[in-house]
């Protein structure tokens, strides 16, 4: 068993950390934040640059690490313009790939995904958005909330009810998934500001009012939409376990500094302290070995819900301990560091693309059911 | 609980909800409102725990205690505000018996500006013009700071605004670069410490009150809030959560709320405290789910305010040392 990157993995994980080193820092991580303003300029240069590289999901994955590492909101920006990508990329026809997908993959154009309802959060099947089809166009009504680019993605991969449940125990059929453009009529978004974290990155509630949208925008099969989502979500939970445990990395990498200077000044830094540091660093570790497993699976083209979900919820976790820790060592040199951001933006790990809740009822009713996590 | 401290509870209670309820985003987003401050002062709680012979309202520490309580569970800032200038400002300006500057913060002339990191380590470094950097009240005329030397200095001078920055915690109070334009010597650290640890049961109280305040609102949440089209607290993880956070909660109200308790109890109360306001406002926040992220919903405030506070005056080394030699009888806990 080898644990190391190979040698293509290494030099692009070292030219993601000077890409990012380099494009933002503390003082510009820090403007963003305090403006809550999306680097678009960052977004562009980095998809110049090769930093965003859709060759090989390996690179995907472990560039979210390294640029979350330096920064969490800039990183997650930078990597998030592509976000519900694979469902166009697995399910959506040429014309949809064509018209859409490759607009974002030249950076001609932003994309989101519109799942989350108000009153929906966990329960996506229970989602009340609803597209009506009539003639060669759906009608789409509805409202979506905590929409990653709410504001400033040009389209969305979004999911509707297309038809009513056969049965009301399953209301995940009868859902569709549609590209619904932000220029399309009777489309509005308002911008959520006051996040606690990821400040950088926009985030926006979606309005959607008689909107027309043309049959040829179904992506897949109509009803088949929840499948496409929940696989989906099998695919980013594990960039989200890279975000998670690039977060608690950094933390780690600062946190380790900080101690060092101390040492170093003949500050007393005491054994709890440093046992502290031991536990950061075992989860770090645990976490991204559990990745690597869950991502080995997935991108060998079989997925185990499982270990994903596994990874995805331990890296979460692993994140909001590490800052959380981080911040009782440094004390008030954290809360006047970029620890302190590092704390605010690890919380929503544990939220978004399933909460640490929804991770365990995939784990133990997979489980329950008799499937494996090997 | 004694009359007084009855009279208090109830009366700062009804204060928190007619004044402070509404205004707590407001606090959050724009500092506490000077208007506040008044009410504050016009209710006498700053100097309220100072003997009457230094110009306070001479409060017993349980009563005191209740405030600090009750402050916190609205507003986080607004309790610090209070807390700060009665527990460190305030009990410094008297052991140095300095009773004109006591008065002029009494009567709201002077709010001081605190700079305390020397206490957990190394020393936020100084602006290249002496400013005193990240210092907490970003509107004080005033300032108390422990400097690199272990000396306290207070002295005047003018606060500047922090630019791009925000504060992770205590937002309503605030924190500025602070210019000072007299130094006046008025302790040390060791002061500092005295001071901080007789107010081990004021601080437990603040850790206590944002704790209720978190577990009120998640209580509040779930009830309503439904997923699968159940109300969340009918699923076990949620519902046990919150039985296990009341539980901790009010085992801990109980010696708060002791006449009795003597000052190693505090100082095991404020260790517990610190460690439930963590865990009980986080839960909180994720029980709320993307909504607990956004400030509107006045929940991730007590997540931030919960671990600010405990990098601002909580010292597990020092507190923890202090339990254990109790303990041992000696000293232990020094490697």
């Amino acid at each position: 068993m080898n644990f190391d990157l190979d040698k293509e993995l290494e030099e692009y994980s070292k030219k993601v950390r000077e890409f990012s080193l380099k494009e933002f820092g503390n003082d510009v991580a820090s403007k963003y934040d305090v403006e809550e303003k999306y680097p678009d300029e960052l977004r562009l240069k980095a998809l110049k640059e090769g930093i965003i590289d859709f060759s090989n999901p390996w690179k995907t994955m472990i560039g979210i690490e390294e640029m979350c590492r330096v920064d969490p909101g800039m990183g997650i920006s930078v990597t998030v313009p592509y976000f519900g990508a694979e469902v166009l990329m697995l399910h959506g026809s040429d014309y949809l790939k064509e018209n859409y997908l490759g607009k974002v993959a030249m950076g001609e154009k932003i994309m989101g995904l519109g799942v989350t309802e108000p009153g929906g959060g966990s329960d996506v099947a229970g989602l009340k958005t609803v597209a009506r089809k009539e003639g060669d166009k759906y009608i789409v009504n509805g409202s979506k909330m905590f929409i990653t680019n709410g504001t400033i993605a040009d389209f969305f991969v979004m999911l509707a009810r297309t038809s009513p449940p056969d049965d009301p125990k399953k209301r995940h059929r009868g859902l569709s998934v549609l590209v619904v453009e932000r220029g399309f009529k009777g489309f509005a978004s308002n911008k959520l500001t006051g996040k606690l974290g990821v400040r950088a990155t926009n985030t926006g509630e979606l309005i959607l009012n008689n909107v027309e949208v043309p049959a040829k925008n179904l992506v897949g099969e109509e009803g088949k939409g929840f499948y496409y989502i929940m696989e989906f979500f099998n695919i980013s939970r594990i960039f989200v376990a890279a975000q998670s445990i690039g977060i608690a990395q950094g933390v780690l990498d600062r946190t380790t500094e900080y101690l060092k200077k101390l040492e170093k000044e003949g500050e007393y830094v005491g054994e709890e302290r440093k046992f502290k540091l031991a536990e950061i660093a075992t989860r770090v570790e645990a976490s991204r070995l559990l990745m690597y497993k869950a991502a080995s699976f997935l991108f060998n083209y079989n997925p185990n819900p499982i270990l994903t979900s596994m990874a995805k919820g331990y890296a979460s976790e692993t994140a909001s301990f590490a800052a959380e820790t981080a911040m009782e060592i440094t004390g008030q040199i954290g809360l006047n560091s970029e620890i302190e951001r590092f704390f605010r933006d690890s919380k929503i790990m544990e939220i978004w693309e399933g909460t640490s809740e929804v991770e365990k009822i995939v784990i133990s009713r997979m489980m329950l059911k008799g499937d494996k996590s090997e | 609980m004694n009359e007084q401290a009855e009279l208090m509870r109830d009366t700062v209670k009804e204060f928190a909800d007619k004044n402070l309820k509404d205004l707590a985003l407001k606090v959050e987003r724009e500092g506490i409102p000077d208007a506040v401050k008044e009410k504050i002062l016009e209710q006498g709680f700053v100097g309220s725990n100072l003997p009457v012979e230094m110009g306070g309202a001479g409060l017993d520490s349980l009563s005191h205690r209740l405030m600090l309580f009750e402050l916190a569970k609205v507003s986080p800032s607004v309790a610090a505000y209070v807390f700060f200038h009665n527990d460190v400002v305030l009990k410094q300006l008297s052991s140095g018996n300095k009773k004109d500057l006591i008065q002029s913060v009494i009567s709201g002339k002077d709010s001081y500006a605190l700079s305390f990191s020397r206490l957990s380590g190394e020393k936020i470094e100084d602006g290249s013009n002496g400013a005193i950097r990240r210092a907490l009240n970003e509107k004080a005329n005033r300032y108390i700071e422990l400097d690199a030397s272990g000396t306290i200095f207070a002295g005047e001078g003018k606060a500047e605004p922090v630019k791009n920055f925000k504060p992770l915690g205590l937002r309503g109070m605030g924190v500025c670069d602070f210019l000072p334009s007299s130094k006046e010597e008025c302790g040390t650290k060791e002061d500092l410490e005295n001071i901080l640890a007789v107010s081990s049961g004021d601080i437990a109280a603040l850790f206590l009150g944002i704790a209720e305040g978190a577990v009120d609102k998640a209580i509040e949440y779930t009830n309503v809030r439904k997923t699968f089209n159940e109300p969340l607290k009918n699923y076990e993880p949620v519902a046990f959560r919150i039985a296990e956070l009341k539980s901790e909660l009010e085992m801990l109200k109980f010696v708060l709320f002791d006449e009795g308790s003597d000052e190693i109890r505090m100082l095991m109360l404020k260790d517990l405290s610190a460690s439930l306001s963590r865990k009980a406002t986080k839960y909180a926040l994720q029980f709320h789910g993307g909504y607990g992220y956004l400030e509107d919903f006045g929940v991730e405030k007590f997540y931030r305010d919960s671990v600010a506070l405990n990098a601002i005056i909580y010292r597990p080394v020092e507190d923890k040392r202090i339990l254990a030699s109790k303990i041992y009888f000696g000293k232990s806990g020094f490697i």
